[in-house]
């Protein structure tokens, strides 16, 4: 199992950045100077957790916390089935 | 000499195939040794070289490319939403890849094309329908993971996407492409 904190860690170690400028409540697209790297860094998350997502989840996911909570409630959701 | 419509069209062209391949480039690093990473990676050099040509055939036109700020797979995240898994990055690109082989084809049909530009774009759709063949079927073997009534109606999603940004597109840079 992982948490919100080892998501955001990869999430730092992806993008380059400090984990403390990944507040739940930062905008993704703030992270990045174009779109097509969040779309990099979906495919990565799900194959680091072993979660995978389509793009319905991700409709509603605009910020940092959004994104952890989903892979983390995905995979314990899987966990639990 | 190329006149300003064309300089244009063929620079938003060699735009558009350099944006494709580091999107590959980066995609095809990420991944994990596999068929569709080998693909993958023939297709961003692909995506490569046909800015090389576009680069070359402007020169050869007498003039420089244009630097453009956006290409036409950018709007796409903003018609379509961005893609969540590979079986949606492989569906979008298989639309992108028959638009572009589809204007690519309608632009060579233009009466008293130069013959250096029709050169161009018939090299080019020589490895764009490979692409399509290839994402096609990879498409096919992700069947079994994701269903084929889900990756078909993806591929519609896009494809409604793709007219949408077309006629936007096309819209947008009317007196530009008045020629096609």
């Amino acid at each position: 199992m992982f948490d919100k904190d080892d998501v955001k860690e990869k999430i730092s170690s992806f993008l380059k950045q400090p984990l403390t400028r990944l507040q739940d409540d930062v905008l993704l697209t703030n992270l990045v100077v174009e779109s097509f790297i969040l779309v990099e860094m979906i495919i990565e998350l799900q194959d680091e957790f072993g979660v995978g997502l389509v793009q319905e989840d991700m409709r509603h996911v605009k910020t940092v916390g959004q994104l952890t909570d989903l892979l983390v409630s995905r995979k314990a959701a899987a966990t639990h089935a | 000499m190329l006149d300003e419509n064309h300089r244009w069209l063929l620079s938003f062209y060699r735009s558009s195939e350099i944006s494709g391949s580091l999107f590959f480039g980066r995609l095809a690093r990420s991944m994990k040794p596999s068929p569709i990473q080998a693909d993958m990676t023939k297709h961003f050099s692909d995506e490569a070289q046909h800015a090389w040509y576009w680069t070359s055939c402007i020169n050869q036109l007498g003039a420089e490319p244009i630097k453009l700020s956006s290409a036409y797979q950018d709007q796409y995240l903003t018609a379509a939403g961005a893609p969540s898994n590979m079986m949606e990055i492989l569906a979008i690109t298989q639309i992108f890849e028959k638009r572009v082989v589809n204007q690519y084809a309608r632009h060579s049909r233009i009466p008293g094309i130069n013959p250096i530009v029709r050169e161009t774009l018939s090299r080019i759709m020589l490895d764009e329908k490979w692409h399509i063949q290839w994402i096609s079927e990879a498409l096919q073997a992700m069947e079994p993971k994701y269903g084929k009534d889900l990756i078909n109606q993806t591929l519609k999603r896009f494809y409604e996407a793709d007219a949408e940004v077309y006629r936007k597109t096309t819209q947008e840079h009317e007196q530009r492409l008045a020629h096609l």
